[in-house]
């Protein structure tokens, strides 16, 4: 046991010196940083959907939230000219408050129906981003949103850097929720909510927290990336881009701490990696998602003790056929 | 009296699954409710845990009228309810279900000291205690889920069918069990269509016909009265 932690540990050593010297493998290459940005803001966003998900609500309405931050923060840059120490901040604290306000009402709505619910508040959400366009640019667009810093301006590697340690941060966070009382009420709840009511737990309040905290990661990568790409556009937080979400989470395994992480690094880089197909590229994603849910039912992160389960039963068999053929 | 339970009538619908219900159990009292199956005896217990509506009538407990508080608050009361079924949380550890028996719990010492103490009375969960709850077998499964309870601290437990789907031997095992909750001052409200084991273990006991108190007395008012031994103590 112990000899796996220190084995887990040093992986995490190994993949964080690897996530370190990124700029220098690719040459300082824009664009491949600018992909590496985008990954490490996926993977809040997974992240922060996968603690809704552990409550026992599926959303599939992240990605609105995404945009309530970004468009939040990128409003009170530009119109305000407020520094991104304080957007950012308030893009997440908004995109919390509203995961809150439209949660409190359905905490009785349970499973597929609390699912449609949520598509229903990301379309609002969105609308409300298109409605709103003396302030947001409505259909066209928020653009000229001020740099997370002046002197970032036109360069890629001190965004990764700024971007990476954000990422660490947030999941350091995540994790640690995770495994604490409030995380194991979650479990509890998803598991079943009659018998966590019957050991004391507040259903209501676990759940509208799990949606706080959710939302407030997705708010805050949304705030990260208006600063990052000074642009936005309310097609990027539909409905389709939250289902991309939660496929990333899926196929990375959402029991796992590592499955948003693995899914959202490995799904959003193959449409890049592959994008020499052109309009084809998108149907390797779909190849691999297909591959993915039919062959791995725990995801991508629950590859490993899958094969291992495998191994061991085909080894037991084996054993009970070379006995009973002695 | 510390659950006072105030003719309740309880509606599934246009059905009535408990018609005009009075059951009191006092402080550290032993206290069953038997009947048939249909006759009513969970849904009063999920009516006192606050999973099911009261029609009309009142829950008191203590001092306190309790039949319109979410569960969680009726819980934090110190009414705790073991559901039938053993219901856990399968795909968390033993040790971890023991832990969401506390979750209202701040005193980290006494819920490590709660938890070797019913260590003492389940070693098999000691044992079992980094297992998956689910994997458990059905007798497991009971004595975590009234572990679990016991790690709360109630000042009141219910347990729902405790013997229901254990095997004879696991059975008797209960008896011991639920006395040894009794001396440490917890009151016990005991469901069970298991009469035998019920009245091993009981005070007093209430029986139930189609919703409504059919008898009313202690284990001995119960043996001599022919519709009971006739129905449930085998003639």
């Amino acid at each position: 046991m112990l000899e796996s932690r220190w084995s887990k540990l040093a992986g995490l050593l190994l993949l964080l010196v690897i996530l370190f010297l990124v700029p220098v493998i690719v040459g300082g290459r824009p664009y491949v940083l600018h992909v590496g940005v985008m990954v490490l803001l996926n993977i809040i966003m997974v992240s922060s959907l996968r603690t809704i998900f552990l409550s026992g609500q599926i959303s599939v309405a992240h990605a609105a939230f995404v945009g309530c931050g970004a468009y939040f923060a990128g409003v009170l840059a530009k119109q305000f000219a407020l520094a991104p120490w304080i957007t950012i901040p308030a893009g997440a604290i908004m995109a919390m408050v509203l995961g809150v306000l439209l949660g409190i009402p359905f905490t009785r709505v349970r499973a597929i129906y609390f699912a449609m619910v949520s598509l229903f508040g990301g379309i609002f959400l969105v609308d409300l981003i298109r409605v709103a366009r003396t302030w947001t640019g409505g259909g066209t667009g928020l653009s000229k949103i001020p740099p997370l810093a002046q002197s970032f301006v036109g360069q890629k590697v001190p965004y990764y850097y700024c971007t990476l340690a954000l990422t660490i941060v947030c999941l350091i966070i995540l994790w640690r929720i995770e495994h604490s009382r409030v995380g194991m009420n979650w479990k509890a709840i998803a598991q079943s909510h009659l018998v966590a009511s019957s050991v004391g737990i507040n259903e209501a309040f676990y759940r509208v927290l799990a949606l706080a905290v959710g939302c407030f990661f997705a708010g805050l990568a949304g705030a990260w990336y208006a600063h990052f790409n000074m642009t936005l556009s309310p097609d990027s937080y539909g409905f389709l881009p939250s289902i991309f979400l939660v496929m990333y989470m899926l196929v990375g395994g959402q029991k796992s701490f590592a499955g948003p992480i693995i899914g959202a690094g490995l799904l959003y880089s193959i449409p890049e990696i592959f994008r020499r197909l052109g309009t084809a590229a998108p149907l390797v994603l779909g190849v691999v998602m297909l591959i993915v849910v039919y062959l791995m039912p725990e995801g991508l992160a629950g590859l490993y003790d899958q094969l291992k389960g495998q191994l061991l039963k085909s080894r037991e068999e084996r054993v009970t056929k070379s006995a009973a053929e002695d | 009296m510390q659950l006072d339970i105030r003719d309740i009538r309880i509606h599934y619908g246009k059905a009535i699954a408990v018609d005009g219900v009075s059951i009191r159990v006092g402080a550290g009292e032993v206290v069953a409710i038997v009947g048939a199956n249909g006759s009513g005896k969970s849904t009063i217990l999920e009516a006192i845990s606050g999973l099911t509506p009261l029609s009309s009538g009142e829950i008191w407990f203590g001092e306190e009228r309790i039949d319109r508080l979410p569960a969680y608050e009726i819980v934090r009361r110190g009414l705790m309810q073991v559901p039938e079924g053993r219901r856990l949380f399968p795909y968390l550890s033993v040790w971890t279900n023991m832990q969401m028996g506390a979750s209202l719990r701040k005193d980290k010492a006494g819920i490590r000291k709660d938890m070797e103490e019913v260590f003492e009375h389940f070693p098999i969960l000691r044992e079992r205690r980094n297992q998956k709850a689910g994997s458990l077998s059905g007798g497991e499964q009971q004595m975590l889920a009234i572990a679990r309870a016991m790690v709360g601290r109630p000042k009141l437990l219910c347990l729902d069918e405790p013997s229901l789907g254990l095997a004879p031997i696991m059975v008797n095992g209960l008896v011991p069990v639920i006395k040894d909750i009794n001396e440490q001052g917890v009151g016990v409200l005991l469901v069970e269509q298991n009469v035998p084991l019920a009245l091993k273990v009981a005070d007093r006991a209430y029986a139930l016909q189609v919703g409504k108190v059919i008898l009313e007395g202690d284990a001995e008012t119960f043996r001599c009265n022919d519709v009971v031994r006739k129905a449930y103590l085998g003639g």
